[in-house]
């Protein structure tokens, strides 16, 4: 065969997808949006709050029943701030840098939320530091209610 | 009672950042041909294909409908597992337990990826579209979070895991198929290269590749016919955690599921002191602090005790147990192979076919791979079938 310059085919997609959500994640964003609490479902066996919404605890496998309201404040447990460029699958487009992302421990959650900081300068961050959510102002019932935790001193 | 089985060829593709020269098929294919001919049979004497790819990457629904062709599976059993990042272990462990259950004789697992074709941050992004999809930011961003959490618990320093990086980078040198061979790479380099996400330099991070790699198994009889160094599977084990990021509080620290599977596999070959009793280590290592935390996690070392093997030089070539003389993960990675290839790279070490990357004298050799921190395999081969 003749050799010849090899070619490589662009292709672009634009499609729309909808997620149904389950009854526990239905519940958890009905009250973030009608009344702006975070809700946490404890395991009947082992204690543990699960955030996000679940059926099971994983580890005892029993069913999950008792909701909890945790506290909008909590302490970061983990901290970095991005620097690299991406495509995000959410907007659809590059997400600006820097930005500040951390793992979040809710008062009265086990769990971790991992969540966007307010600062993105990594020399103000550190584990034990605490904040507080930020929330939209007209909730929509989606996890992006929350837009973000700030630095609080208490 | 499972059937003895061992590994008898192996085969890999030139890995590196943009195949343009062939489809992802064809790429499979030729990790496909490379282990028939290092096992000098033919695709008529394999008895199934087994394939493991993390789809999303290129956009391509049913990878396994495109490469089973490639990797000769026509009218076999031929069959796709996925995983995460462990696919190329989890597909090496089905490979052995297909011929260990004395349903099929020999086997050939496949690994591919063919990260260029596509957008691998967004697929990464393409986690649960409910929670995680909001603030996702890829393999980076949750490993730069959980170091925050290794680095506080352990004391690790950024000039440690940098000797991980540049240990990787060199060794892969000496590895014909490697993606990264920088061979003057420096502490200071990796140091000095830009942050993607704090802590983590670029040169921290491994690259994204397109590769493929083939392993073939054949039970007892016929291994111990076709292979003069058969390399034979002693444990193989699997261990699945859950899925958001957030449910366990220090995930790279203790690492779980890597420690069970540990303790499951080393139990079962009665491995004590696992830094004295393996020759060599091939262990997926995406990240270079995820190595500091995998030695102590597979018990090379005592918690906080990881710095100190890399300063020590314990893990470097020559050291007391060399880790990733292939270059590892942060020198190739094409995901779905990143795995099979450690198992390959195991395998070859005991058929003594290392080249210059080749261990002196190797017995035993562990293999790790690691899934978006839901997911660990633990393989150990062995130049005995035990």
């Amino acid at each position: 065969m003749r050799e010849e310059e090899l070619l490589r085919i662009p292709i672009k997609m634009d499609l729309e997808y909808r997620y149904p959500t389950g009854k526990h994640f239905t519940h958890f964003f009905r009250v973030l949006k009608e009344e702006g609490k975070i809700m946490a479902l404890k395991c009947p066996k082992c204690g543990y709050v699960f955030l996000p919404p679940r059926p099971a605890c994983g580890e005892c496998r029993v069913p999950l029943e008792e909701w909890v309201q945790v506290s909008d404040k909590g302490t970061v447990q983990a901290f970095t701030a991005i620097h690299f460029r991406f495509h995000d699958a959410n907007l659809g487009r590059e997400r600006p840098v820097p930005f500040g992302s951390a793992l979040i421990q809710l008062d009265g959650a086990d769990s971790l939320l991992n969540h966007y900081l307010e600062e993105n300068d990594v020399t103000q961050m550190h584990i034990g530091m605490r904040v507080q959510a930020v929330f939209r102002e007209k909730r929509q019932g989606n996890i992006g209610d929350i837009l973000y935790f700030r630095t609080i001193r208490e | 009672m499972a059937r003895k089985v061992a590994i008898i060829g192996t085969g890999q593709t030139k890995h590196g950042s943009q195949r343009d020269d062939v489809n992802m098929m064809e790429m499979v294919h030729e990790a496909a041909t490379a282990a028939l001919q290092d096992a000098e049979l033919s695709i008529r004497d394999i008895d199934a294909v087994l394939l493991g790819n993390m789809e999303m990457f290129e956009g391509r629904a049913l990878p396994e409908m495109w490469c089973g062709e490639g990797a000769g599976g026509t009218f076999k059993h031929c069959l796709k597992i996925a995983t995460g990042g462990t696919s190329g272990t989890s597909v090496a462990i089905s490979g052995f337990q297909h011929v260990a259950s004395g349903l099929f004789d020999i086997v050939m697992a496949i690994g591919f990826e063919k990260q260029s074709d596509g957008h691998t941050p967004a697929g990464m992004a393409l986690t649960d579209p409910l929670w995680d999809r909001h603030v996702a930011a890829g393999a980076i961003g949750n490993f730069a979070l959980s170091i925050s959490q290794y680095i506080a618990a352990r004391g690790v320093t950024p000039e440690q895991a940098a000797k991980v990086a540049v240990k990787a980078r060199r060794n892969a040198c000496n590895n014909p198929y490697a993606h990264l061979q920088l061979a003057q790479i420096t502490v200071e380099q990796v140091l000095s290269s830009p942050i993607i996400a704090h802590p983590v330099h670029r040169l921290d991070m491994c690259p994204t590749s397109d590769g493929a790699c083939a392993i073939i198994y054949a039970e007892e009889s016929r291994a111990r016919r076709i292979c003069a160094h058969a390399a034979w599977i002693r444990a193989a084990v699997t261990r699945h955690d859950y899925a958001y990021l957030g449910d366990l509080k220090d995930r790279l620290t203790s690492m779980r599921t890597l420690r069970d599977a540990a303790r499951v596999a080393y139990a079962q070959v009665r491995i004590r002191e696992p830094l004295k009793e393996f020759d060599v280590a091939e262990i997926y290592e995406p990240v270079s602090y995820a190595e500091l935390a995998w030695y102590e996690a597979l018990g090379f070392c005592k918690e906080g005790d990881a710095g100190r093997l890399i300063d020590d030089g314990i893990t470097l070539m020559g050291g007391e147990l060399p880790v990733n003389p292939s270059g590892g993960v942060l020198s190739t990675n094409p995901i779905g192979a990143s795995g099979t290839i450690r198992v390959a790279e195991a395998a070859l070490q005991i058929h003594g076919k290392g080249g210059t990357r080749q261990v002196p004298g190797v017995k035993m050799a562990l293999v790790s791979g690691y899934g978006v921190y839901s997911w660990s395999d633990v393989m150990i081969l062995s130049s005995s079938p035990g």
